[in-house]
């Protein structure tokens, strides 16, 4: 009676056990996206700010903003619109650089946010939020200074 | 005098001259699309990356892509994760993948009016840190003054140093996947 009484708490332990492994995987192997919109932004700062500390350290600049795992540092960028544009995924992207700058920030936006920018013109300073993708550096083969980019953006604000 | 001053005009105009067509003959793209895509009995897996800046010369067929490999999107997110750690393809520390290479028949396309020219596409592409040459088929087309171009083309993981010798990434993910490139190019 004992030895079938432990069985039967083997069994359900096993079983339990069993449920919450499948659980934890099926858990990790769906969990969404960072959904980056409803996260605080990391660091606060202008345009010419993340340029300059880039051109000046692109290793200690990436080192600081750039995550292992891809989700790296979330954004808030302000600057003046200096282009707007769209891209292959029908997303707005709008770039925000300073005359005096060899560089700027290009914001992506999404399906939910494209609509908050379309009455934006260019000269305009906004603040935009978005998680950084890449830095900005000279580049020796495309004989270009690249931009740093965000995606996953939204307007915050426009002064 | 006189001669002194109209050298420096014709010195003048031929400056201006040449700074307009060095700007003339580069086109730059920050349209693009980049697609990896596998293909295994276990699953298909889509990556997408519309962040990448191109350009394109003209006058010697030179094209660039620079990828920022964080901007690679999976539907699923786990493969994402994975997909920029270290023993993948570590973005953290190769953030950029490059593309550099030559149109090699590039005297045979007419960037000045509309047309459609198969070309091939010959240099090197460097991923996480490892350059290989890669000689590739692509498509150069000139409609409406814009120029565009795409190639697909596969490439072997194990080749960049990207390999998996147990667990799931070694039964879902190819052994070889399939690159698609596509710019669209504006004069600078």
């Amino acid at each position: 009676m004992k030895t079938k009484k432990l069985i039967r708490i083997a069994l359900i332990l096993a079983v339990a056990g069993g449920i919450l492994g499948v659980g934890t995987v099926l858990y990790i192997f769906n969990k969404p996206h960072r959904d980056v919109l409803a996260t605080e932004a990391d660091y606060s700062l202008t345009n010419s700010q993340i340029i300059s500390e880039y051109l000046e350290n692109k290793i200690t600049a990436d080192d600081k903003y750039l995550s292992a795992d891809g989700n790296s540092k979330i954004l808030e960028v302000t600057g003046t619109i200096s282009k707007i544009s769209e891209n292959y995924n029908s997303n707005m992207v709008i770039l925000l650089k300073e005359e005096s700058d060899k560089a700027g920030v290009s914001a992506t936006f999404t399906a939910e946010t494209n609509h908050k920018i379309s009455d934006l013109k260019i000269g305009e300073i906004i603040t935009v939020k978005g998680v950084i993708r890449s830095g900005a550096s000279y580049d020796d083969d495309l004989e270009l200074y690249e931009h740093v980019i965000l995606e996953k953006s939204d307007l915050i604000s426009q002064l | 005098m006189k001669n002194k001053r109209l050298f420096s005009i014709a010195l003048a105009v031929l400056m201006t001259a040449s700074a307009f067509s060095r700007t003339g003959d580069k086109l730059v793209s920050s349209k693009s699309h980049i697609k990896f895509y596998s293909h295994t009995a276990m699953e298909d897996i889509e990556a997408n990356n519309y962040a990448s800046v191109s350009t394109l010369n003209t006058k010697t067929g030179d094209v660039v892509f620079s990828v920022p490999m964080q901007g690679f999107e999976f539907e699923n997110a786990s493969m994402q994760k994975h997909f920029n750690q270290e023993k993948f393809l570590d973005t953290k520390d190769h953030p950029k993948g490059k593309l550099v290479a030559k149109i090699a028949n590039f005297d045979d396309i007419d960037f000045s009016n509309d047309g459609v020219y198969e070309v091939i596409v010959e240099g090197n592409l460097t991923i996480k840190g490892t350059t290989k040459s890669l000689k590739e088929k692509g498509t150069v087309r000139v409609k409406d003054g814009i120029v565009s171009i795409e190639s697909k083309f596969p490439i072997t993981l194990a080749d960049y140093g990207i390999s998996f010798a147990k667990g799931k990434p070694s039964t879902n993910i190819a052994k070889t996947v399939e690159v698609t490139v596509i710019g669209e190019y504006t004069a600078e």
